[in-house]
């Protein structure tokens, strides 16, 4: 049984090589289907993927805003901090006190630059050098360009006042740490130590700040309340839960969920459409080739008996058809394969310059590629099978003579 | 309705060993208003025997031929048994058909029977050589020479490495014939093996076909309508009758030796 098994095999390829114009015509065919569906998935597969990845990737996704002010203390904020799901929080001070005008050797203007309080960890300055002191920042790309800076160079700043009456203008001399990319904060801007943030709000308030030596009330702000803060969830899918947590809170926050659901319910339509797609092409691709293999039985009828009449039993006879089938199925795929390769490199080469490094437009998993396989093996031979069935029920006595 | 059969030539030695015996094996076939019936009283073949079924098309020399070769099952059979070698026990083939061992009845055919069919049969992707072996293939027989020395007989040795279809028609028809003796089968059944050939290679193919088998001492079951040649070849020709009934509505033929 075993060895007949090998002498199927061995006929069955034999006869599909003889009649090789045929099998190419049908693994074309296959190949002519299969080659677009998995440059189809491909694109989908590579385009949704990096959609989702730069989704991932981008801090700013993460971010939950509070919409408004409150009054949020610091034990409130360490309290947060210790949550699982937070990667990176830290108050902001009154935004109309955190700005700060900047000016440079080399550049004429002074500028007027947002402050943005950071620290260790924060997502938006990722493998940057992050201000350990008041005297240090981060600057914007663009605040950067317009200052002509580069990391480490000294500028200075200044804030201005109306005290009793007067206007009074502080400087505070600062380092460049660092440059921000700039996605991180598209405006001028700077990020900086919280306690700078702090003393520039102290100072507008008229308050002394003896760390900077400049003037003003001596009274105390022991009791600061910050109407804002950054929030960083770890990951995306840590935003639901903590706006929904602040919602509870009372706090009305803004989040990107939204584009989060676009992508994703976008990925959900495009297989839907995929495989579709991908269904009615194989089914159409079955039935040809099914009624190829059908017609084969016809046509092979005698030769067909003959393997009958040498021997060869019911069950083996239905292999013939089948194997061929899958024979065509395991080259049309590889041609697919080929096809794919070479048009998916075509692809990434021609949107290389609009992709950031890792992005690729047209992408499959070798997973992937097992699974067309298995899809298209499957589908294949239940085209093979009715045939088969034909094929078993030619008697031995039909290869005697001419019918 | 039935008429006397003779057993012309017969030898009826109690010692020979007898391929087949069949008795009251019926094959009815009915088709729109018109039934034929193939009727075998009793029938014997002895190993060696060279059988000649002679007759017009339609007289059921192509039923009792796919009974003979266990492919068409008969009607009703009283017994039919087939003894596959010399001192073998003789298989009951009335029971593997009412048992329905199909697989077995091919296992046999396999092993025991060669078929040469009208028109060559070959299998158009495989070589001459692999088609004369083809047999020998799937018993896992090892080369021992015969097919060289078959196509050598044959007149194709230069022709082994070919596909059939660069083969004239008598060409195909000689590679038929070693295939059908290229594993040493018990018997050879041959359904008009020269009908597709002009007279003279006819005669020719047959002599070979004959001579071949003689010298394997392989049994032989041949069916023609011409019979001029035959008769010279010494083999035994198969008595039968066909009658047919005054208004068409069936045609039977007994045949018995």
């Amino acid at each position: 049984m075993h060895h007949r098994f090998k002498d199927i095999i061995w006929l069955a390829s034999r006869d599909y090589r003889n009649e090789w114009q045929m099998s190419t015509f049908f693994i074309i065919a296959l190949a002519a289907v299969l080659g677009p569906m998995m440059i189809l998935y491909g694109l989908k597969f590579g385009i949704v993927g990096s959609m989702l990845n730069s989704l991932i990737e981008d801090p700013r996704n993460r971010e939950v805003r509070p919409i408004g002010s409150g009054r949020y203390d610091s034990a409130w904020i360490e309290q947060l901090q210790a949550r699982d799901e937070i990667d990176f929080i830290i108050p902001r001070t009154r935004a109309i006190a955190a700005t700060i005008d900047l000016k440079s050797e080399k550049a004429r203007n002074i500028i007027s630059v947002e402050m943005i309080p950071t620290g260790q960890g924060d997502p938006l300055l990722q493998s940057k050098s992050i201000p350990q002191s008041l005297q240090q920042l981060v600057l914007s790309e663009k605040a950067a360009q317009k200052l002509n800076v580069k990391p480490g160079d000294e500028i200075s700043g200044s804030i201005s006042r109306r005290y009793k009456g007067r206007s009074e203008r502080v400087h505070i001399s600062l380092r460049v740490t660092d440059i921000a990319k700039l996605a991180s904060f598209t405006r001028d801007g700077a990020f900086t130590h919280l306690h700078l943030l702090e003393a520039a709000e102290d100072f507008r308030d008229g308050r002394a700040v003896p760390a900077l030596g400049w003037n003003g009330t001596n009274q105390t702000n022991d009791k600061r309340t910050y109407p804002s803060f950054r929030l960083y969830t770890r990951s995306i899918y840590d935003v639901a839960p903590i706006s929904d947590a602040m919602n509870k809170l009372g706090i009305e926050v803004n989040t990107r969920a939204a584009d989060i659901d676009i992508v994703r319910s976008m990925d959900k339509n495009l297989s839907l459409v995929f495989w579709l797609i991908a269904l009615i092409g194989l089914i159409g691709f079955s039935f040809s080739l099914g009624a190829s293999l059908w017609a084969n039985v016809d046509r092979k009828r005698k030769e067909l008996s003959v393997l009958r009449l040498v021997g060869f039993r019911t069950g083996e006879i239905v292999w013939f058809p089948v194997l061929q089938s899958a024979f065509t199925a395991t080259f049309g795929w590889l041609t697919a394969s080929l096809i794919y390769l070479g048009v998916s490199f075509t692809i990434n080469g021609l949107f290389v310059t609009q992709t950031e490094g890792s992005e690729t437009i047209c992408q499959l998993l070798p997973s992937h590629f097992i699974i067309a396989l298995i899809l298209t093996l499957g589908s294949s031979v239940i085209a093979a099978s009715l045939a088969g069935y034909r094929a078993a029920r030619i008697e031995p006595s039909e290869g005697l003579r001419e019918i | 309705m039935t008429t006397t059969v003779t057993h012309p030539g017969a030898n009826q030695s109690g010692e020979r060993v007898l391929i087949y015996h069949l008795r009251d094996v019926v094959k009815t076939r009915e088709a729109e208003g018109s039934a034929f019936r193939l009727r075998v009283p009793s029938l014997q073949i002895a190993l060696g025997e060279k059988i000649a079924l002679i007759g017009e098309s339609g007289c059921g020399k192509s039923t009792l031929l796919d009974m003979l070769s266990m492919t068409l099952k008969p009607s009703d059979i009283g017994s039919f048994r087939f003894r596959p070698e010399p001192g073998a026990e003789p298989v009951d083939i009335s029971n593997l058909w009412q048992k329905k061992q199909l697989n077995q009845l091919g296992d046999l055919r396999r092993l025991r029977i060669g078929y040469v069919m009208q028109t060559g049969g070959l299998l158009p992707y495989l070589t001459v050589r692999e088609n004369i072996n083809l047999s020998r293939r799937l018993l896992d027989m090892q080369d021992d020479g015969l097919v060289d020395e078959l196509a050598n007989d044959l007149g194709i040795r230069r022709h082994l490495n070919k596909l059939p279809h660069l083969l004239s028609v008598g060409e195909r028809q000689r590679v038929a014939i070693g295939r059908a003796l290229a594993h040493r089968p018990a018997i050879v059944i041959a359904d008009e093996p020269t009908a597709s050939l002009d007279p003279i290679a006819a005669e020719r193919i047959m002599s070979l076909f004959i001579e071949l088998v003689d010298e394997l001492h392989i049994t032989v079951i041949l069916a023609s309508h011409a019979w001029r040649h035959i008769n010279r070849l010494g083999l035994r020709h198969l008595e039968h009758h066909t009658h047919r009934e005054a208004d068409g509505s069936m045609t039977e033929t007994v045949v018995s030796g």
